[in-house]
C-alpha cells in the first residue's frame, strides 16, 4: 500500500486506510454479526481483541475541559509580541506546574486496548501517529 | 535436539475459515489479498448462487486479535470496496470450513444478502468525523458566557489544589456549551453532505471534543462529488473544526438486520 496518510485535500484529512483507532470503531462495533447467522459451526478460536474502549464520561472530562481553558492564552487581541510577555511567563509556568502535578495523573481520553499490547486513540495527534506504523504492506 | 518442537507444534494445525464479508458473485479479487493470521492467508472467494463470502484459511491452534489482524480484516475489506459494494462481517467471524460457510451462512441468508447487496450495488460507505479545535471553540464558549470566563480566572487564580471543585464547576459547564454546539454543528455538517448520499446512518461522537460521527452511503459514480464536498465542507468550517473523511469502506454501517 501507500503512506498512510494521503494528503489528497488541505482542509480534511484523510487516511488511506484508517488508524488502527479507526479501524477497531468499524470492525469491532459494526458489520454483520456471524453469531447470528450460525450457531452450529463457529469455530471456538480464541479473539485477543479486547473490547475495552472506555468513554470517560464525568470528572474527568470536565478536569480535562477546565485544564484547556485555564491554560488557555487569552491575550487581547490588540496586543501582541512583546507586550504579552510579562503576563506570559508565570503563565507558562503554570502549565509546567499542572502537567507535573503528582495527585492528578493525566486521564486517557478514550482508550482501546488490544491485547498485543497495543493502545488506540488516546487523541487524535496519536492516531496519526499510530497509522503511521511500520506495519503496513511495503 | 531442537527444544522448541514439542509435540504441540508437530501436530498439524487445524484449518478454519474466516470470513471478512459477503461480495457479489462475480466479484474479481485483487491477487496477493493477504488476510487475517499468522502466516497470513490468501483472501478468496467461496461463491453460492448469487453472492459469495470472502474468506481466508486460519489456524484455529493461534488466536486471532492481534494489531496485524485488525489491520488485515480492514484492509482486505476497503480493498474490495474501493471496487466493489461490499456487506462486512464483524471481526472475529470464523467458521470450520467452505462447507460450513455455503450452507450455515450463505444458503441460509442467501436472500437478505442478495437484496441489500443488489440495492446497494455500487455504493460504498463514508465515513466523517470532526472534532472542535479545542482552543478556538474555548474561546468562543468564553466570550458568549461571561459567568465561564470569570469561573475560569478564578482557577486560573489559585493553586491546583485549592480550585479542585471550581475546576469540576467549569470543566461541567464548558462540557455542556461544547454538547449545546454539537447539537447545531454536528447536524448542520450532515445536512451539508447527506445531499450527495443515498443514506446516512449518524453516530453520537465519542470524544468530549466530537462534533460528527456520520457514515454516508455514496453511489460509486458519485463518489468525487461526494469528496469535493467534504472538502468543500473542510474548508468552510477549518476555523472551528478539523474533518476526517474515511472511504471508500466497505457498508459497515449499513449492513442488513434480520
Amino acid at each position: 500500500l501507500t503512506t498512510p496518510t494521503q494528503p489528497r485535500g488541505a482542509y480534511v484529512d484523510r487516511p488511506s486506510s484508517g488508524s488502527l483507532a479507526d479501524v477497531v470503531d468499524l470492525i469491532l462495533d459494526k458489520g454483520l454479526v456471524i453469531d447470528a447467522y450460525v450457531r452450529v459451526s463457529l469455530v471456538g478460536i480464541e479473539l485477543l481483541t479486547i473490547d475495552a474502549r472506555i468513554v470517560i464520561a464525568g470528572v474527568d472530562t470536565y478536569l480535562r475541559f477546565a485544564e484547556a481553558a485555564k491554560r488557555l492564552d487569552l491575550g487581547r487581541p490588540d496586543t501582541s509580541g512583546l507586550s504579552d510577555l510579562p503576563s506570559g511567563l508565570p503563565e507558562t509556568r503554570a502549565i509546567s506546574e499542572a502537567a507535573q502535578d503528582p495527585d492528578e495523573p493525566p486521564v486517557p481520553r478514550q482508550r482501546e486496548v488490544v491485547a498485543d499490547g497495543t493502545t488506540a486513540g488516546e487523541s487524535a495527534q496519536d492516531q496519526a501517529s499510530l497509522s503511521g506504523s511500520e506495519e503496513r504492506d511495503p | 535436539v531442537n527444544p522448541s518442537a514439542t509435540p504441540e507444534t508437530l501436530a498439524p494445525p487445524v484449518e478454519a475459515c474466516y470470513v471478512y464479508g459477503i461480495v457479489s458473485r462475480d466479484t474479481t479479487l485483487p491477487d496477493d489479498l493477504r488476510g487475517v493470521g499468522d502466516p497470513a492467508g490468501n483472501a478468496r472467494l467461496i461463491p453460492h448462487r448469487r453472492i459469495a463470502a470472502l474468506v481466508s484459511n486460519v489456524h484455529t491452534d493461534r488466536p486471532i486479535g492481534t494489531r496485524n489482524d485488525l489491520l488485515g480484516h480492514e484492509r482486505v475489506l476497503d480493498r474490495l470496496a474501493a471496487e466493489t459494494v461490499v456487506l462486512p462481517m464483524r471481526f472475529g467471524a470464523v467458521l470450520s470450513g467452505p462447507d460450513a460457510v455455503r450452507n450455515e451462512l450463505l444458503a441460509p441468508h442467501h436472500d437478505l444478502f442478495a437484496t441489500a447487496l443488489f440495492e446497494f450495488a455500487d455504493s460504498a460507505q463514508f465515513t466523517v468525523k470532526g472534532r472542535y479545535v479545542q482552543d478556538t471553540v474555548l474561546r468562543e464558549v468564553l466570550a458568549e458566557q461571561p459567568r465561564l470566563l470569570e469561573l475560569r480566572e478564578k482557577v486560573r487564580s489559585l493553586p491546583s489544589d485549592a480550585s479542585y471543585y471550581d475546576r469540576i464547576r467549569l470543566g461541567e459547564l464548558l462540557a455542556q456549551a461544547f454538547a449545546q454546539k454539537r447539537q447545531t454543528d454536528g447536524a448542520q455538517i450532515v445536512d451539508e453532505l447527506v445531499r450527495y448520499a443515498i443514506a446516512v446512518s449518524v453516530h453520537e461522537p465519542v470524544t468530549d471534543d466530537g462534533v460528527v460521527d456520520a457514515a454516508f452511503l455514496v453511489e460509486r459514480e458519485h463518489f468525487e462529488r461526494f469528496e469535493r464536498a467534504a472538502e468543500e465542507l473542510g474548508k468552510k468550517w477549518a476555523e472551528r473544526v478539523r474533518l476526517r473523511l474515511l472511504g471508500p469502506l466497505a457498508l459497515y454501517d449499513f449492513v442488513p438486520k434480520e
